[in-house]
């Protein structure tokens, strides 16, 4: 069986003080075959749950996720080495100090000589012209280069999906315009989630995840435009009324915002 | 079959020991926090100069926010890590000289401190778990206050009595020195655990729920 | 994050005799510094060990940047420790103390700066191999050693990041907010990383197919 299909799939988490689980996806039946799928969605829609899904990093509540014939919640194993998964932030997901190194890693459940190991993860930094930055603190990098590193970190193991979670949100617009580039020049199949509508342009098919439903699937142009209208309809009308003094919310603000962040981890 | 859970969905602790990655970060982590702790602001104190530092709280926490298992885990690479050379005990000190040195109870009472701390930590959740107010916090601190006395202080002054050839009056005296920062620095560390577990309920909240869940 | 090269001085690439050294004779350093510190009671040897180890890190080409960068975190510490044992002690065993620190420091930092990660953690993972029958897992016991020594800069990083943040805020008076801040972010990512390393199939257990 090729592709992927999410069969009735709903994730539910448990909540603390309360009897009720928070639903996060409801009842999601999708087949993606397509060589480029996007994910659109306002923040808490679901996103982020349902490219998880697809790697295993989220396992179902009810229903299920085959890719190409292995159920993620099962053979694990099988489905990472499959699906390689790229966070937003780079940083979250490189885990060795220099570029050379973090490629070696994902290196070391495949090749088991050092010396190969070593002659591979050369090629692949040299494939995304990041040879001269091989030894370099990955700290030291442009956001750009980091995010290219990730990339090429994860397709070392040449992995037959790709699912990218918000891949261009930390990009500046050159960079973005090189991720691009980079992806469409990829033969794995792509599958990703993006606020950055120019990218969702770029897909073949388009997802709009509303409220933990796929509330629209379609081509790109169309799907866009359904979020566009469907995105001001939940704010309130009003903004949001601050009703305090501006300083003491700056600080609230901030903290609040560290605090999403948190959560989505 | 252990499932490999992820935070956001309802895990299966079948065994405990059968760690997933997130396990294995958070004891990775915690070893490199003790180390951390244990580097940053020392002022030594005491006619032995052993360094008073944050590395205390930072073992007590391990075991508060981690439980037993992974507590040990923690420790033990830490200490392991030093002992092999580096450079990451109070001070910058390293190797296995420390271990016939005046601080070597405490070195090893930390193990054995964190250790059991997790385990009573883990007891006084599933016993309080139906009950709100101050009862929690009162009794997280006193298991941090009895396993740091018993293996914490115990060993110190033991270590002080064998390395350092002090009798055990002269021994108890040098170690009072730690008491207070020991107290303030309990009292914190079950002010910032409940934080965390506040943040992170499948740290070890849900898992002694989950676990309790189960006939 | 500033503090990189914490402690342990950064892998510096290069084909030097050191570099070229075998692994366990480089770890045997390692370990008899951590016991010659000990063992030596004069200072005056212990300066010249120490010299003799400086002599050695910069042989690799390491270079003499990466050595004060490892070293620059703890002198801080051992000035406190200096000054007080020199009041308690008198000046040889102050210095005595201080350089037996920075010996194990050196040492250290030449195994880091002259071997791969990567060399480390083969090295790790066979030295672990026997405890097999035990139970024990060397490629993950390896991959964690690796975590631990990564996250050592980090937690340094968020210490100073913390002061900062308190200090901007008024709050560097209350312990609390200085230490709370420090164990949320490092517990955030701790679990960061092992979702990442989950995701790349790295470091879950053997038996976590289910089939």
């Amino acid at each position: 069986m090729s592709g992927i299909v999410l069969d009735r799939v709903s994730v539910r988490v448990p909540v603390d003080g309360s009897p009720a689980p928070k639903t996060l996806l409801q009842m999601v039946s999708l087949s993606l075959t397509e060589r480029r799928i996007g994910v659109i969605g306002a923040n808490g829609s679901g996103k982020s749950t349902l490219l998880r899904l697809l790697n295993g990093l989220v396992a179902p509540s009810d229903g299920s996720v085959m890719v190409h014939g292995a159920d993620t919640a099962r053979a694990v194993r099988e489905v990472r080495r499959r699906v390689g998964f790229v966070f937003t932030d780079p940083l979250s997901q490189l885990v060795m100090p220099t570029g050379r190194e973090d490629v070696e890693l994902s290196l070391r459940r495949s090749i088991r000589n050092a010396a190969e190991r070593r002659a591979h993860a050369e090629a692949v930094l040299d494939r995304f012209g990041l040879l001269p930055l091989a030894d370099q603190s990955i700290y030291e990098l442009s956001g750009g280069e980091r995010q290219l590193l990730a990339l090429a970190a994860v397709l070392a193991v040449d992995p037959e999906v790709l699912v990218l979670d918000e891949p261009s949100t930390l990009l500046d617009l050159r960079n973005r315009e090189l991720l691009r580039r980079t992806l469409a020049g990829l033969r794995q199949q792509v599958i990703l989630s993006t606020h950055d509508l120019e990218l969702a342009m770029d897909m073949d098919r388009v997802l709009v995840v509303d409220a933990g439903q796929v509330v629209f699937d379609g081509g790109p142009a169309a799907a866009v435009a359904h979020y566009r209208q469907l995105s001001p309809a939940s704010l309130p009308t009003a903004g949001i009324n601050l009703g305090r003094p501006a300083d003491e919310l700056a600080g609230d603000g901030l903290a609040r915002a560290r605090q999403d962040r948190l959560d989505k981890r | 079959m252990t499932q490999t859970a992820p935070p956001a969905t309802a895990r299966t602790p079948r065994r405990r020991n059968r760690w997933n990655a997130t396990d294995l970060g958070l004891i990775a982590v915690f070893a490199a926090l003790i180390a951390g702790s244990a580097l940053i602001a020392a002022i030594p104190v005491g006619g032995l100069g052993v360094p008073i530092t944050l590395q205390t709280l930072a073992v007590m926490l391990t075991g508060l926010a981690l439980g037993a298992g992974r507590a040990f885990a923690a420790v033990g690479l830490y200490l392991l890590l030093g002992f092999a050379g580096l450079p990451i005990f109070s001070g910058g000190r390293s190797g296995l000289g420390v271990l016939a040195g005046p601080s070597a109870g405490y070195i090893l009472g930390f193990l054995l401190a964190a250790t059991t701390v997790g385990w009573l930590t883990v007891v006084v959740l599933r016993r309080t778990a139906t009950r709100t107010g101050r009862l929690r916090p009162i009794l997280l601190f006193a298991a941090a206050m009895v396993s740091s006395i018993v293996f914490v202080h115990g060993l110190g002054v033991l270590g002080m009595m064998v390395n350092a050839r002090l009798d055990f009056s002269k021994a108890f005296l040098a170690d009072l020195a730690f008491y207070p920062g020991d107290i303030i620095k309990n009292i914190l560390a079950v002010s910032i655990v409940l934080a965390l577990h506040r943040a992170f309920p499948d740290l070890l909240l849900r898992r002694v729920r989950t676990v309790d869940a189960r006939p | 994050m500033s503090s990189r090269g914490f402690l342990l001085a950064t892998y510096a690439p290069g084909s030097s005799l050191i570099h070229r050294a075998p692994l366990w004779l480089k770890f045997l350093l390692v370990v008899g510094c951590g016991m010659a510190s000990f063992l030596i009671a004069d200072w005056a040897i212990s300066a010249v060990v120490l010299a003799l180890l400086c002599g050695l890190f910069l042989l690799s080409g390491a270079g003499p940047a990466r050595l004060f960068r490892a070293v620059r975190p703890v002198l801080p510490v051992l000035l406190a420790i200096g000054l007080f044992q020199w009041w308690q002690l008198g000046a040889p065993t102050a210095a005595r103390i201080v350089l037996n620190v920075l010996i194990c420091v050196v040492a250290a930092s030449i195994l880091t700066a002259t071997t791969p990660v990567q060399a480390l953690l083969d090295g790790v993972a066979s030295l672990a191999r026997p405890f097999r029958r035990l139970g024990a897992d060397p490629e993950r016991f390896a991959l964690t050693i690796a975590i631990m020594l990564r996250s050592i800069p980090f937690v340094a990083g968020a210490y100073s990041d913390v002061r900062d943040s308190a200090r901007a805020r008024g709050l560097e008076r209350n312990l609390r907010a200085l230490v709370l801040p420090v164990f949320i972010t490092t517990v955030a990512y701790a679990r960061q990383t092992g979702e990442a390393l989950a995701a790349r199939g790295l470091g879950e257990p053997e038996d976590a197919e289910g089939q």
